[in-house]
Parts: structure tokens; sequence; C-alpha cells
């Protein structure tokens, strides 16, 4: 427990609680002779106790004064969730609909049943940790490994804006992997691709994914988004001629995230209610023990230290019907 | 026998203090206005943006880390409930990576957005400003947020001026800055290669010094070599310096002027600071704040008061008592002359 104030320089008036010490508050009463009193244990113990009211009293309004606070803490908890990168693909093609058309009133784009149903998943994991990284030519680092919703959800909506140029899916996938780096290992890690199309991995890039996947544990989602009369993830083609990474790039990242060794799992969704489906797969699988750290909002005290003083001048009120005056 | 303690100052004064207290407790609170901001910061990362024209701790950096520095810088000086987008501009237009965010819950995540803000992330090459401002404006038009366009006014290649963005669409709708990044010397602008390493600067020859899109403003009569279909530019090579990069600031000034946007020069943080929280950008919040300190403030100062009257009295009768002795020793003094 950590506690601090709002505003420091109000301390100084703590002195101002020593003053009970010289003087007991109470009305003197003239005496003939002092000595001619017996020391009596009960009556000092009773002033004591009426100078230590008083000081705490002081101390209580001058400590409500300076914003005492509890600070910021967090607590471990667990819950039902996991760490998701949202790889988002930004090309063009996403602007259109499933059936490969300029989105009309009746059909939506892919980007944008990709954005609500993104919003509605988000929604539905409190628990979990989201970050989000884009692509298209080049990747876009959006938002890090993060629990707070509202900013996933201002950057789920800024898919809204036009897309952008082509699919260069591996910078992307490095991207997404390198978010997890300064992530502690707790929960699963999650990587959920939405895209419309794939693109040849180079050689080069092929390596580091690899080691990259199995030194953080991945887990991978492709959530493949399939345009009407375009060849899909499972296809075989009909010519063997056909049968490389150039024509088929799709196939052949299917068979090179299913070569990881890693847990992963393709949907091949043709319309937004495939899509419903997957989403609400992934959301159904994804539910394991998850370790995070809840965050405590700084507590305020000063009410607190109101209602202790409230209490103590009422005491001391109190004892003022009790004072005799002879 | 017992008094009537009313009759007793101490009383009165804990009763009101008291009283203060209690009043306390109903939570007063006052409205008080103050003022938020709302910002989506577009910034641009193009090449020009890697030219290191700017200074920081005894350190060179580039326009772009300048820029990054400087935003990360101010997000911690807005005030909370403010709020702020990103995007980035290269090419002809811009991208929006988060609609805003309120500053104080969300100050990590734009923080490390801001940080991961990289000249690699540019998805295509060229950077048309005045296009990219205008695509930006349009794109932005939907959003309820200040525009803030940061660049260094760099065209490259450069425009031909017989085919200038027009932004009479825009003028006028929204509101927000132009801020121009880099200084009004020309630099270098550094080059990298496929691995994006380092691979020394940009020479005059990698880099067009004029528009050859469409036809030439100038008369035909005086462009040297003309041919209308096969040399609408003349025969001549052209030579420039477009190769460095400055910050164009007399053309970003008309630009912002055509847009209706107001420009600032980026310089440093506070400058930064003071040229946003304007007031044609600020939207006046009333909040309700808690009052309850001028309660308790009134009960500490009359319950201090119980204990510093009698030492007040005290010290009054010290002071009569001393003028007194004084004057007595000196009518002593007197009748004995």
């Amino acid at each position: 427990m950590t506690l601090a104030v709002d505003t420091p320089w109000w301390l100084a008036a703590l002195l101002l609680a020593v003053l009970p010490l010289f003087n007991n508050g109470i009305q003197p009463s003239t005496y003939p002779w002092l000595v001619m009193l017996p020391i009596d244990p009960l009556s000092q113990f009773i002033s004591l106790l009426l100078r230590v009211c008083a000081m705490v009293t002081i101390a209580a309004l001058v400590l409500g004064l300076a914003g005492l606070h509890q600070s910021e803490q967090s607590r471990e908890r667990i819950a039902y969730g996991a760490n998701i990168v949202l790889l988002l693909d930004r090309s063009n093609s996403m602007d259109n609909t499933f059936a490969g058309k300029t989105p009309d009133g009746a059909n939506e784009s892919k980007a944008t049943a990709a954005r609500r149903l993104l919003s509605s998943f988000v929604g539905q994991r409190p628990h979990d940790l989201l970050g989000i990284a884009e692509y298209s030519t080049a990747p876009l680092f959006v938002l890090p490994l993060t629990e707070n919703k509202a900013a996933i959800h201002a950057a789920i909506n800024a898919t809204a804006t036009p897309a952008l140029a082509y699919t260069h899916v591996s910078k992307g996938l490095s991207m997404a992997l390198d978010m997890f780096k300064e992530q502690p290992l707790s929960g699963s890690r999650i990587v959920l691709l939405v895209s419309d199309g794939a693109a040849a991995i180079d050689p080069d890039s092929e390596l580091q994914l690899r080691l990259a996947f199995k030194r953080q544990n991945i887990r991978l989602y492709w959530l493949f988004l399939r345009t009407a009369n375009s060849p899909g993830i499972f296809d075989k083609p009909q010519d063997p001629r056909d049968d490389n990474a150039g024509a088929m790039p799709e196939r052949y990242l299917h068979l090179f995230f299913a070569s990881l060794n890693i847990p992963y799992q393709a949907y091949q969704a043709e319309s937004p209610d495939a899509m419903q489906q997957a989403i609400d797969d992934i959301n159904r699988l994804e539910h394991t023990p998850l370790h995070y750290r809840e965050r405590i909002p700084k507590r305020d005290l000063s009410g607190d230290c109101y209602l202790w003083a409230t209490g103590l001048l009422a005491v001391l009120l109190a004892v003022k019907f009790f004072e005799v005056k002879r | 026998m017992s008094s009537k303690p009313y009759q007793n100052y101490r009383f009165w004064l804990l009763s009101l203090a008291l009283i203060a207290m209690l009043v306390s407790f109903s939570r007063p609170t006052q409205n008080q206005v103050r003022p938020i901001y709302n910002y989506t910061f577009i910034i641009d990362i193009t090449r020009s943006m890697n030219a290191a024209d700017y200074q920081l701790d005894g350190q060179v950096l580039s326009r772009l880390d300048y820029v990054k520095h400087s935003l990360r810088g101010l997000l911690a000086k807005l005030p909370c409930q403010s709020k702020i987008g990103l995007g980035l501009f290269t090419e002809r237009r811009s991208t929006l990576l988060f609609e805003p965010i309120e500053v104080c819950q969300g100050f990590n995540d734009i923080d490390t957005a801001l940080a991961n803000v990289d000249w690699r992330m540019a998805w295509a090459a060229d950077s048309r400003i005045a296009s990219g401002l205008l695509n930006t404006l349009d794109i932005l038009q939907n959003i309820d947020t200040h525009v803030i366009f940061i660049t260094d006014g760099q065209e490259a290649p450069p425009v031909n001026p017989r085919y200038r963005s027009d932004f009479t669409a825009v003028k006028g709708k929204a509101k927000g800055m132009v801020i121009g990044a880099g200084g009004l010397q020309a630099v270098p602008i550094p080059k990298f290669n496929n691995k994006g390493e380092p691979d020394g600067f940009y020479r005059p020859d990698d880099v067009p010094h004029r528009s050859t899109f469409g036809e030439s403003d100038l008369n035909p009569e005086k462009i040297v070599g003309y041919n209308a279909r096969n040399a609408p530019f003349g025969s001549e090579a052209a030579v420039g310096g477009e190769h460095l990069s400055a910050l164009q600031e007399n053309y970003l000034q008309a630009l912002s002027a055509e847009a209706g946007l107001h420009y600032q020069r980026l310089t440093n943080v506070d400058d930064l600071a003071t040229a946003l929280q304007i007031s044609d950008f600020a939207e006046q919040k009333t909040t309700p704040v808690d009052v309850r300190w001028q309660a308790a403030m009134l009960a500490l100062g009359l319950y201090v008061l119980v204990y510093v009257w009698p030492m007040a009295l005290c010290l009054k009768s010290w002071i009569t008592a001393g003028r007194r002795g004084i004057k007595a020793i000196s009518k002593m003094h007197q009748t004995h002359v």
C-alpha cells in the first residue's frame, strides 16, 4: 500500500498539530494553591487523551486538505482470456465485397464486415490483452497489447478510412510477433490474421518467421476472407504447373503455417455469416486461464480523513459539556 | 456544579468547526470550466523526414524522431479527457491508425504507438504534400477532431504548378493546423538500402528535379527543345536541389491559408503545446469540482483558534504587564530624580 498526497506543501500545516501540546484547550479554573491538588493518574490520562484527540483532529484535517490517497496499484488475478494480436489486412481489395464488387447497400465490404465482427469479438472478451498491427505493402504498428478496450475500438473503427496498397504479409507477421516480445509469458499468445489474400513469403523472412513463431510460443488463427472465384486456401490447382507460391500464394501460405508445428487453425469465410462463425469458434476455443494484473485505480482517502476529523470534533465538543466550572 | 458551556468561546469555535465538517459531507461541488482538446496527428513519414536537422541534448535527431519526441512530450501536457488520434501520411494520402483516444487512460498506448512510428511504415514512395493534406481533410471529415498535419513540406517529385490541389471543397470545414518540421537550411536526405540499413545520402541524380507530368505551365516558346509530344518540358536536363531538403515554410503557409488551417513551425515541445492549446481548438468542458476543502479549511482554522486564542491572550497580558512594569520603573526613576 502506497500513500501519497496531491499537494505536498499542505503537509507543512501538520506543524499545527503540536499546538495542543502547549495548551489542552480547556477553560482553566482558578485554584488557590495547585500544590494542594493530589496527583490523579486518571485525570492525567484523560488530559493526555484529549490532547491526542486534538492532535489527531488537526492532522486528519491537514491530511484531508493535502489530498491523501492510496496510489494506483495492481493485483494479480486469474481469468479466462488471452493475449491477442489482431493482424489486419489493409490492402485495397478489402474494400470490395465478398463477391469482389464495390460495396452497395445490400452487400457490405470485407473491411466493413471485419470491422463489425471484430468489434463485437473485442466486446465479448473483457479480460484479454489486445494489440493491433496492420499491413499492406509495409507493416503498420497501431497499438501495443493493452487492456484499454476503448483504444482498441478506436483503432478498429479507424480502418474505415480507405485501404492502402498491396499485401505484404510476411512483414506484418514479423511485426505482430514482435509485439509479444516484452510480454511476460502468461496465458496463450494468439495472432489472429484477418486477410483476403496472401503473398509469397521470401526465403529470408521465412526462416526468421519460423524461429519467431517457435520462440514466442504463438497460436495462430487465419481468418481468410475468400472472394468469389478466387483460389481458396484448401484448393489444389488443376494444373500441376500452377502448384507454386507465385501462382497460389494463399495455398502456400496455408502450407507454410501448417508446417510451423504450432497450434494453427485456418478459417475460410466466404460470407459475413461464415466469418461470424469462425470468430465465435475462436472465442470459444480461447478460454484458457490467464494470469493478469488488474489495475486498482487510486483511492481517495481524504473522505476518511474528514470523517475521522468530524468524529473527533464531535467527541471534543461533547467533552465540553462535562467541563466543570467553579 | 456544572457551568454553561456556551459561555465559552471554545465551545462556539468547536461547534462551528463541527458544523463546517458536517456540511462537507453533503459533497459540495463547484462547476469549473476547463478546456479540453481533441487532435488527430497526421505525421509525414516520407524520406525527407529522415533528414537530421534537429538537436536534442547535443544529439542530432531526424525530423521524424523530433516530431515523435515532441508529440510524446505534448501528450503529458494535455488535460485529462482530451483525445488524441494518430495517422500517417506518405505518397499522396494518409491512413488513420486510430481514432482519438482519451489521453489519461490511453497514455501508454498512445505513447507506445508514437514511439513505433517509423518511416518504414510507408506503404508507397512519393511525397505529395498538397494532395496528402487534401486527402487527410477529406477522410477525417466525419470524425469530430482537429487535424494536425505535420510535415516538412518537401514535395517529391516537385509539383507542376499547373495541377495544384484545389482546397475550395474543404476550406473552412475543418479546423486544424499544419506544423512545419525541419530547419530552413537545406540538408542531405539519408538513404537506406533494401534491408533498411543507412546507405549514404541521396545524390542529385537520384531524384527528379522538376515535374514531368502533363504539360508545362511555361510558354512553349520559352522552353528550350520544346516538342509538344516528345518533350513537353524541353530537352535540357533539369538541375536543382531536390536531393536536399529544407522546411518549405512559405509553401506550407500558403497551403494552410488555402485550406483554412493554422500554421506553426515546430521548434520545441513548449511552443508546440502553446500553439496547439489555442481557444480555436479548445472545447470548454464544465466539470463539477470537489470543494470539500473549503469546509475543511474553515474547520481547521476555527479549531486551531481554540489553541491559538489563549496563547494570544497570554502574549497580550505579558505585553501589557511588561509595559506597566516599564511605566512603573520610569515613574520610580522620575520620582527619584
